[in-house]
């Protein structure tokens, strides 16, 4: 549904995106994530037809995507949804099934529907006077008056609640079950995980990783072991420098100690160490990299936004 | 195919009234209703008292109508001048008494022989009576001027003679004054001295009956200069004749001979003898006040609409709020059509309204719509480029000032040079007055403008896009931006956008300088304006400044007009960087300048290359007949060739950089300016 090939945008001397190919099938939910500046809402807007690409090339629906006819079969959520305030919800949508020619009848089933779904309220009121969340979701139901094959959201949970953004997240999987293909990018790495069918990570206009989560995370990302003693390790006198290695960073987590090695050699020196300092493991955990703990490997730095690289004690 | 172009023309149109209704929409819904409802009180009330004055005469061209009272026969000729000013009202002789009923008397008394009456006028001694008698005189030279107009022998009717006198070109034409003016010489006048240098032209104007105006001036022992005054005592009585007739109640003016600074001109001379001439510090014009006023009067709404549009499309701008239109089906042109026709309906209403409130007809509306598209085509780029409402009042106070001055300014002088038509808003004023426009003078006032706002409508369009809009880039990048995207590529290693339109049907090596050419050509309406705008200017100043400044201007106005696009060519790598490329798109902006340039010519339409500084601005095209063929066909081409090398020059320095280009600019100028210098010099 959608193909990309080696595509190059610059701005003047600054590459935006660098050598992108990547392609999406459709019924498919795809991410692009990336720090800021990686290239990712440039790609997307390449795709909308907002953007003509420097070099290479962009299809969507089976046009290239600077072909005005492309824009009928193609629906899209900017980062930001500043709307027409001075109207209402009902007659902005109304406005935009207008210019996508769809009949007055037809759309205002659609416009209903969409709104009836994504629980909007206050649909008589100037958009003005409208909370952040609902202007989301009327921006959200404009990418949507002209029944298109391919949405392209950016950002589209981005702000919002956590109720808000649950129901978006929602939603876009529904679509996805209606056959629509949807390419989306996000900050918030989870919002991708769970909704992504596959996934790339661009860092400074290039594509660093893809395919599903899984495969990245297997390819990129390493499985680790949360050791936990009653005492701190301690090496056995004569051990091995690898031994040392292995129980050298152990942390106090309540009346316990944590230790994290990246295999179950490294688990039997850090028992060994317990052993030997009089203690026993009491607990011991496996524990997948997320997608984020990929991204940190890739790119080099925490996502904006969130705290710098630590390891949240509930996503184990 | 015909119907497949037709289904097409039809779906735009949908699509642009849909945003148009849209617009308009907002635009009235951006306005709470209690403000909209007292605006449209307001603008009832004053419409009202002011259509109710226009209907009863005490506003508007009604304030000076039957301010005077004279006493007059009916049967007398007399009576017609009299009733064809409105200042004037015709008492019946007998029931005139000076002072009271009247406030001036006009008798004539017939001779025993077959000559004609003497006329005596008598006026009230008061500064009424003072004024009504110069309204007099001047109905009766307007009666005379249409008397001659009407005669079907036109060469009867303004006899011209011609007597000439061969002086030094030099201080008489700098200072304003006349060869031949009547002051001095008593004599001949020189109806167009400025051009002449020692001819004195002479309009008598005289149709056997009467002496005419300039007898007026000279005070004393004219009418020899009229011509074929014949058996006519062309003049009036001096000064000391009217002494000797004064009456205690009033003067007493005799129209029958000898002359007087107070002289009535008689019925049939005609008043095409005025001899003021030169530049606009030494003459009196007749401005044309009431006209004026009424015509200023059109284009104060454009301002007020200026401001409307341009928020508007800022407003798209804004917090990126127009972007989902652009991924829409609709295309650029489509959205800024739609956005801006409500805002040309409304000129369109508003103009009518004001044509019909004023006494314009269909004339003053079509002249003045150039103006609207112009002053709305002027804020959309603005709008386009300004990065905030700071800025875009900047740029619409920038438009509306220059706008209304380029359309006011030269309007003033509607009857003293053919330079006014360079303002649309002069036709309204020839319209107001009631007069005739051509075909020729109504293309050369709009034309000009018209092409002008559709090319600044293009050029806006040229970064109505995302990259563009909804970016901070200084407005000199956005200007080059526009006009790159308007090139193709030219030469090795640069990229070549898919070519669409016309493009597409031309060899692929073709299209860059095609392009090239193209643009070049466009900008000559700009290029009109300006050096339009410039003679204008310089016509206050004495000649022997005016000349040699305005042929520097003009040879940069131009080589800009040339080279501009080129830089931004280079800036925006649609060109690549070397000598052979620059040469290539010099040679062909200076063909598309050259070829552009020819349509000037519309300039001899209208007869401003009549003028001195307007033979001086476009004396390319005019005045080249007793030359032989070859020398002919040397000045034909002699342009072309100016234009490519300098065009070349300033583009070998744009690919370079900046500064570079600035450099090259400068010194193509100063080669167009002496190539100037020596056509004006051959042409004399």
């Amino acid at each position: 549904m959608i193909a990309v090939d080696a595509l190059e945008k610059t701005y003047g001397g600054f590459a935006a995106v660098v050598d992108s190919t990547f392609s999406v099938e459709e019924g498919e939910v795809f991410g692009i994530v990336g720090p800021n500046g990686a290239g990712k809402t440039t790609t997307l807007k390449v795709l909308a037809g907002l953007i003509e690409p420097t070099s290479g090339e962009a299809r969507v629906a089976g046009y290239d995507s600077t072909d005005p006819a492309m824009r009928h079969h193609l629906g899209f959520l900017p980062e930001e949804s500043p709307l027409y305030e001075e109207m209402t919800a009902t007659s902005y949508l109304r406005f935009f099934a207008d210019l996508y020619e769809v009949p007055r009848p037809v759309a205002d089933e659609r416009i209903e529907r969409a709104l009836d779904r994504l629980e909007l309220d206050h649909r008589d009121r100037r958009l003005g006077d409208v909370s952040k969340g609902m202007k989301r979701k009327v921006a959200i139901a404009r990418s949507l008056v002209n029944d298109p094959d391919v949405l392209v959201y950016d950002e589209p949970a981005s702000g919002l609640d956590p109720v808000t953004t649950n129901s978006v997240l929602e939603f876009t999987r529904e679509l996805r079950a209606a056959g629509k293909t949807v390419v989306f990018s996000a900050h918030n790495l989870y919002h991708v995980e769970s909704v992504c069918d596959r996934v790339v990570i661009m860092n400074e206009g290039r594509i660093v990783a893809r395919g599903t989560v899984e495969e990245i995370r297997e390819r990129h990302g390493e499985t680790t072991y949360h050791v936990y003693t009653d005492v701190p390790p301690a090496p056995a006198s004569g051990g091995t420098e690898a031994d040392a290695d292995a129980v050298g960073d152990a942390e106090e987590v309540g009346d316990r100690y944590r230790t994290v090695v990246p295999s179950m050699d490294a688990v039997e020196r850090v028992r060994g160490a317990a052993s030997a300092a009089g203690g026993t493991v009491v607990d011991i955990r496996t524990r997948e990299p997320s997608l984020e703990d990929v991204f940190l490997d890739l790119v080099g730095r925490p996502m904006p936004g969130r705290r710098g690289g630590g390891e949240a004690e509930g996503a184990e | 195919m015909i119907r497949r172009a037709t289904r097409r023309i039809a779906r735009r149109s949908r699509r642009v009234v849909r945003v148009a209704r849209w617009e308009a929409s907002r635009a009235t819904g951006g306005v709470d209703r209690r403000t909209l409802l007292a605006a449209v009180a307001f603008l009832a009330v004053a419409g009202g008292v002011f259509g109710a004055g226009a209907a009863t005469g005490t506003v508007g061209l009604d304030v000076d109508r039957d301010v005077y009272r004279v006493g007059v026969d009916p049967a007398s000729p007399y009576a017609d001048a009299v009733e064809g000013e409105p200042a004037l009202t015709a008492v019946p002789i007998e029931e005139a008494t000076l002072g009271s009923t009247v406030d001036l008397v006009v008798r004539e008394v017939r001779g025993g022989g077959s000559g004609p009456a003497d006329v005596f006028v008598r006026a009230v001694d008061t500064p009424k009576g003072e004024a009504a008698a110069a309204s007099f005189r001047e109905a009766v030279d307007a009666h005379n001027e249409r008397l001659m107009a009407a005669e079907s022998n036109g060469t009867a009717a303004f006899p011209v003679v011609v007597t000439l006198r061969y002086v030094s070109r030099g201080s008489a034409l700098d200072d304003g004054r006349t060869v031949g003016d009547a002051s001095t010489a008593g004599a001949a006048s020189d109806a167009d001295g400025s051009d002449d240098a020692g001819a004195a032209v002479d309009d008598g104007g005289d149709d056997g009956i009467r002496g005419d105006g300039d007898d007026v001036d000279t005070g004393a022992g004219s009418g020899t200069d009229d011509g074929d005054g014949g058996s006519n005592s062309g003049g009036s009585v001096d000064g000391d004749a009217v002494d000797g007739e004064r009456g205690d109640d009033g003067r007493w003016f005799l129209g029958g001979g000898g002359t007087g600074d107070l002289a009535i001109p008689s019925i049939g001379g005609g008043a095409f003898g005025a001899s003021s001439t030169g530049s606009p510090g030494s003459i009196t014009p007749p401005f044309p006040f009431a006209s004026l006023v009424l015509a200023f009067a059109f284009l104060v709404p454009m301002n007020f609409l200026a401001q409307a549009y341009g928020s508007s499309v800022l407003e798209e701008r804004t917090n990126r709020r127009g972007e989902p239109l652009l991924v829409t089906p609709l295309s650029p042109a489509e959205i800024v059509a739609g956005k801006t026709l409500p805002y040309v309906a409304v000129a369109v209403a508003v103009t009518a309204l004001i044509a019909l409130v004023v006494g314009g007809g269909p004339i003053s509306v079509l002249a003045v719509l150039p103006i609207a598209a112009t002053f709305l085509a002027a804020t959309f780029v603005g709008a386009v480029f300004a990065r905030s409402f700071k800025e875009l009042t900047f740029v619409t106070v920038a438009v509306s000032v220059l706008l209304t001055s380029y359309a006011f300014v030269p309007a003033i002088f509607t009857n003293v040079t053919p330079v006014a038509l360079i303002s649309p808003l002069t036709l309204v004023v020839f319209d107001l007055q009631g007069e005739a426009i051509s075909v020729g003078e109504f293309l050369f006032a709009t034309g000009p403008t018209a092409i002008a706002a559709a090319l600044l409508f293009g050029l806006g369009l040229g970064v109505y896009r995302e990259e563009d809009l909804f970016t901070q880039k200084p407005v000199t990048r956005k200007f080059l931006d526009a006009l790159a995207v308007r090139l193709s590529a030219v030469g090795e290693g640069v990229r070549e956008s898919p070519a669409t339109g016309v493009a597409a049907r031309l060899p692929r090596r073709a299209r860059g300088p095609a392009a090239v050419a193209f643009l070049t050509a466009c900008t000559i309406p700009f290029v009109f304006v300006a050096e339009l705008l410039a003679v204008a200017v310089l016509f206050a100043l004495p000649i022997t400044v005016s000349i040699p400044v305005l042929l520097v201007v003009i040879a940069f106005v131009e080589e800009v007009a040339k080279s501009v696009h080129l830089y931004a060519g280079f800036e925006r790598g649609v060109f690549a960087r070397t000598d052979r490329v620059a040469i290539a798109v010099g040679l062909a902006s200076g063909l598309g300048f050259f070829l552009a340039e020819k349509a000037t010519a519309v300039v001899q339409a209208v007869g401003l290359t009549e003028l001195y500084v307007g033979r001086a601005a476009f004396g390319s095209v005019a005045g080249v007949a007793g030359l032989s063929p070859l020398l002919l066909a040397g000045l034909f081409l002699a342009p072309l060739a100016l234009h490519g090398v300098t065009a070349s020059l300033s583009a070998v320095g744009a690919r370079r950089d900046r500064t570079r280009y600035v450099l090259a600019l400068a010194a193509a100028t100063l080669v167009h300016a002496a190539y100037n210098v020596g056509v004006v010099s051959l042409h004399g």
